[in-house]
């Protein structure tokens, strides 16, 4: 049985390729205007990766993310919610409490036994602690998302971010900047106020060990840190890219549906 | 968390609060100015207050929770202490916990749109960090809020228990309404002799009541005052202050009319003498301004003497300096109830204006600017004053129509990292500089 | 919206609660009769048709930009009164004779000053409603709905007599009795009405004359009793909240799988689940008993928050619901805190719930259909 997860996001595509219980394809690429042609071309890669030739050999696609409900080839979609908790908890079973930050938006989800998802919040329609966030600073550092992540440049004392709007704090940055202040401590500001903000969140959800962070930010190292601190745990670290959580979740999803449907049938 | 365990945290909590007004009692004491003897006296009135609060916890004597304007000369005559469910956002907003506990109320859900004057409490409640009275007074307005806050209350499983009378001004201010008040409160005070043991000794109801019409007519004295040019007071002392003084703590206490006339002999002074809010610090008065809100209280040390050093801006008159009087006839139980109904519908601040139709946004705004010779009006636009920023287009009217400018800023007066100080400073000072005050 | 119902009155249903003005409008104005527009559920409309007038909820449907009323609001104020002032500030109720207004919270409140200022309504008043629901605030009511009573008659020169009243209460409770049956078949296993669908036939209840919708009404039924259901969903939801008219909202949520197939909201059962009392002798009596107690109350009621929760409970079970969706008006502090409470109390029953914050006019589907969709699937992963 070979089967596919797409996760097609604001900012990424993500494909994800599981035989026989196996990861053997997944791939991350930019998004282009059209979800569909990133769902193509995200897909094709990881069938390449899996040594495949065509999407036609897929036994069953499972799509999630924003574009999930524009693309031909999926036969079911889901929302991002559910396919990040299994994804990240058939990674590892110990998982109950998954954040995911994405290039949109970001979520806390708790997560059973069993890998469903239990509750959940998620932010409002703002871009505060998303990747978008994560950009508009960049910009205004000039730094660059790794300079943003790298644990070599988060400052000791960080500054206090107050807006979490993206457009206020890009100014507010700026004028730190143009203040002279240390620009490792801005940046570990940046990410504080972010994981404040997620802290805030994921209580509303309730912590229950063990944590782990998937989407794209959960890259950024500087992040991590600072959550752990501020949820005063220490972080599970997933054994794969934790960006494509949500497209393995999926593939994850559509081998199960699809093994349903064989018993239904047989 | 059971009654026990909630008992022990909060009272913990409650002289943690007292001990924060100890310090503060201590700083002011380094003050050499009689304004300064001032803050220290008010401090020790409410210390004591605390105190006796923490006495009734602690030997199980009957007190109760309160809002506030709900006539706290009726209590004070049933010689029932009480505390502020809103004290801490109120007088303590400066204590080092404060941000924490916002962030608390973020994680239960209640965020920046909802009054963080509301959720603080509410998250004070639901985790045990609020002394369980012997009986709850509540109000129903002048926001959403509170009867929200209220509603959480007896929703909570361990105030469950706690009786509850919770005012219901009407919405309308005509004598009909006055006397609907005035049952209110009698209904309240029948609460009150059911639920704590205390009864209501018309004779003493009347020494409190004159004691409190002395009080109030020395403020009106005072207010007086403080329409000189320049103005002998500022933000610093007898605007929240007196409030707090007379209708938080001490309601129709002589203690309260004394502070009041130490306050307008203080004031006096300085008007015979022609100085200003703050002249041995060295800063002229050239803007006098009408602040129309309570104080911002979580970072008003931040931003006030700023006002003052940086524009010689004086807060001439705020809303909770500015208590019209009305006098109490001391007559008949009747009387009274109605007179504090008035007062307390009518008269008392944010209820006078919040609580009913919009036309006392403009009423005070005419009235203010016109006895106070103020240059501008501030209205903060504080985060949970909902009501008051659906009125903004009505006061900026009023405004023009008087010729004074108008600044709305867009603010949470507890919490600064909502709107950051720099950039209401940046919002003020380009007010001042666009209007051509400065 | 694509629907499956084929009925001249649903039709007409959603063509008068599309826009704001209607032709229903134009027909009763051209007959020389006049119109008053009313906020909130809890002013007592039976007192318009008693005097013959046009009872019209206000709403801001349609409305694109706050633009206009911008300048009496700021932007932490609801959405709602917003758009629903900017569309009066455009042209669009120039077709009132007068409106009433009453301090159901602290938004729409403010709407009475800021109208007065800037719009030329011939009558415009203002009801105090109480915040608690006991035998004081029923008599104060009373007083309340007694005072509009005698403004109507003068200003509008009409006599508004206890005959009248009576009739108008009893119309108006046939009206509930017919709204109630639609909800009947949002029992069904396969009922014939989804929830966006059912919603316009409400709203409409408060967009045209009483006596028309009834008739209208009794002929939905009877094209409904004719209709085959559908059981193409996954899981049932509930609604619980309150200023909310917008059958989009409703689409978007059952376009997941979560057919809504009952709700407490202003525009829903809380209209009509219960009648007024016709036992009594007094029917500005009945009327204030019904407004202040006997109906289900919104959070802005001081005090009833176990009766509103059993409400909702009770609801649930009837319409045998999977999950609970509890929305709000963005700024809405008393929906924010009752939610709150709501959902602590149905976690104890084990009952699934999603808090949906909005903006009155519908925006970013993209997050509400994620958040659906992930409440539908949490309510599955339960079953399975």
């Amino acid at each position: 049985m070979i089967v596919g997860g797409l996760d097609i996001g604001s900012a990424t595509g993500k494909a994800v390729v599981i035989k026989d219980g196996n990861v053997v394809g997944a791939s991350v690429l930019c998004s282009t205007a059209r979800p569909v042609e990133t769902a193509d071309l995200v897909m094709n890669e990881a069938i390449r990766q899996a040594g495949l030739s065509s999407i036609d050999h897929l036994d069953k696609v499972v799509c999630t993310g924003y574009g999930r409900l524009s693309i031909p080839f999926a036969e079911e979609n889901l929302s991002e919610i559910s396919c990040h908790a299994r994804g990240a908890h058939w990674l590892v079973p110990s998982i109950r409490t998954v954040v995911d930050i994405g290039g949109q938006d970001c979520k806390v989800i708790s997560v059973s036994e069993k890998g469903t998802v239990l509750d959940f919040k998620m932010n409002d329609r703002c871009a505060a602690g998303t990747g978008r966030f994560f950009e508009a600073m960049a910009r205004a550092l000039c730094c660059g998302l790794d300079g943003i992540s790298s644990l070599d440049n988060q400052g000791d004392e960080p500054c206090t971010i107050s807006n979490q709007c993206s457009v206020f704090a890009e100014s507010e940055v700026v004028t730190l900047v143009n203040e002279g202040i240390d620009l490792a401590n801005i940046i570990a500001g940046i990410n504080l106020s972010v994981a404040s903000r997620l802290s805030s969140m994921a209580r509303r959800v309730g912590i229950v060990n063990e944590v782990t962070l998937t989407g794209g930010c959960s890259k950024n190292e500087g992040l991590a840190q600072a959550l752990a601190k501020k949820l005063g745990i220490e972080l599970r670290q997933l054994p794969q890219d934790p960006q494509i959580a949500g497209a393995l979740g999926a593939a994850i999803f559509a081998g199960e549906r699809l093994e349903a449907s064989d018993d239904g049938t047989s | 968390m059971d009654v026990q365990a909630v008992k022990t945290q909060s009272l913990a909590r409650y002289k943690e609060e007292r001990d924060w007004f100890a310090l503060l009692a201590e700083a002011a004491k380094q003050m050499p100015t009689s304004e300064g003897e001032l803050q220290v006296k008010l401090l020790e009135i409410l210390l004591d207050s605390k105190q006796t609060v923490v006495d009734c916890v602690e030997n199980d004597k009957p007190f109760i929770g309160g809002y506030f304007c709900n006539a706290p000369e009726l209590f004070h005559a049933m010689d029932l202490p009480w505390f502020m469910l809103m004290e801490t956002p109120f007088l303590a907003a400066s204590a080092p916990y404060l941000l924490n506990d916002i962030e608390g109320a973020e994680e239960m859900g209640m965020g920046t749109d909802l009054c963080t004057a509301i959720r603080l409490p509410i998250y004070y409640i639901e985790n045990g960090l609020m002394p369980v009275p012997t009986a709850l007074l509540g109000l129903l307005y002048p926001c959403d809020g509170a009867p929200m806050l209220h509603q959480v209350i007896e929703h909570n499983k361990v105030w469950k228990d706690v009786p509850i009378y919770a005012c219901d001004p009407p919405y309308t201010s005509d004598e009909r309404a006055v006397q609907y008040f005035a049952e209110e409160l009698s209904r309240m005070v029948e609460f009150l002799e059911k639920h704590t043991g205390k009864t209501l000794d018309v004779d003493r109801l009347k020494q409190v009541c004159e004691e409190s019409n002395r009080t109030y007519s020395l403020w009106q004295d005072y207010n007086e005052l403080r329409r000189s040019v320049p103005s002998p007071h500022g933000w610093a002392i007898g605007g929240a202050q007196a409030f707090a003084i007379s209708q938080c703590f001490v309601a129709g206490d002589p203690r309260c009319s004394a502070w009041f006339e130490q306050l307008c002999k203080c004031a006096e002074e300085r008007v015979a003498a022609g100085k200003g809010a703050s002249d041995q610090e060295g800063w002229k008065e050239k803007i006098r301004l009408f602040w129309f809100d309570i104080m911002p209280y979580g970072w008003i040390f931040e931003y006030m003497p700023w006002l003052e050093s940086e524009w010689g801006a004086t807060i001439v008159m705020d809303m909770f300096g500015n208590f019209p009087y009305t006098l109490i006839d001391t007559s008949s139980r009747e009387t009274m109830l109605h007179d504090l109904a008035k007062r307390n519908l009518l008269d008392a601040p944010m209820i006078r204006q919040a609580r009913g139709t919009a036309e006392n946004f403009s009423n005070d705004i005419r009235r203010i600017v016109t006895d106070y010779k103020i240059d501008c009006v501030i209205w903060p636009g504080h985060m949970g004053h909902k009501d008051g920023s659906a009125t903004i287009g009505i006061m900026r009217d009023t405004c023009r129509e008087l010729g004074v400018p108008f600044l709305h800023i867009g603010l949470d007066l507890f919490d600064k990292r909502y709107t950051s100080i720099d950039e209401v400073k940046d919002k003020t000072s380009d007010f001042f500089r666009g209007m051509g005050l400065a | 919206m694509e629907t499956r119902i084929d009925s001249e009155a649903f039709d007409r249903f959603r063509e008068v609660t599309s826009s704001i003005g209607n032709s229903e409008i134009e027909a009763w104005k051209q007959a020389g009769g006049k119109v008053v527009g009313y906020f909130c559920s809890t002013v007592p409309e039976e007192l318009f048709t008693a005097a013959g007038l046009y009872p019209f909820r206000m709403r801001g449907t349609g409305s694109t930009s706050t633009e206009l009323s911008d300048g009496c609001f700021s932007n932490i104020n609801c959405s709602y009164p917003r758009h629903t002032m900017n569309q009066a500030l455009l042209g669009e109720y120039d077709f009132l004779d007068g409106l009433v207004c009453i301090n159901s919270c602290d938004h729409v409140r403010r709407i009475y000053d800021n109208w007065t200022v800037r719009l030329d309504t011939p009558f415009v008043k203002v009801m105090s409603l109480p915040r608690k629901i006991g035998p004081p605030q029923i008599d104060w009511y009373y007083e309340e709905i007694n005072l509009l009573r005698s403004d109507i008659q003068e200003h509008f020169g009409v006599e508004i007599t206890d005959e009248d009243l009576w009739k108008a209460i009893k119309l108006h409770n046939e009206v509930r009795a017919l709204q109630k049956k639609v909800y009947e078949y949002r029992k069904l296993d396969a009922p014939p009405i989804s929830g966006a669908e059912a919603l316009p036939v409400m709203v409409a209840g408060t967009a045209m004359p009483k006596e028309r919708y009834k008739i209208l009404l009794q002929q939905f039924l009877g094209d409904l009793e004719k209709l085959e259901g559908s059981s193409d969903y996954r899981v049932r939801l509930m609604i619980v909240g309150g200023e909310l008219d917008d059958p989009e909202f409703m689409q978007v949520i059952e376009e997941q799988g979560g057919l809504v197939v009952t709700d407490s909201t202003c525009f829903g059962t809380r209209l009509m689940w219960r009648p007024i009392d016709e036992s009594v002798a007094d029917p500005v009596r009945a009327l204030a008993s019904y407004y202040i107690y006997d109906r289900p109350s919104c959070p802005r009621m001081y005090g009833d928050q176990s009766r509103r929760i059993d409400y909702t409970k009770e609801l649930a079970k009837e319409f045998r619901v999977d999950g609970i969706i509890g929305e709000r008006l963005i700024f809405c502090d008393q929906w924010l805190v009752e939610h709150y409470m709501t959902n602590a109390d149905l976690k104890e029953d084990g009952i699934p719930f999603l808090q949906l914050d909005r903006e009155y006019i519908l925006s970013g589907k993209g997050q509400l259909r994620t958040r659906v969709q992930a409440f539908i699937e949490t309510i599955e992963g339960m079953r399975s």
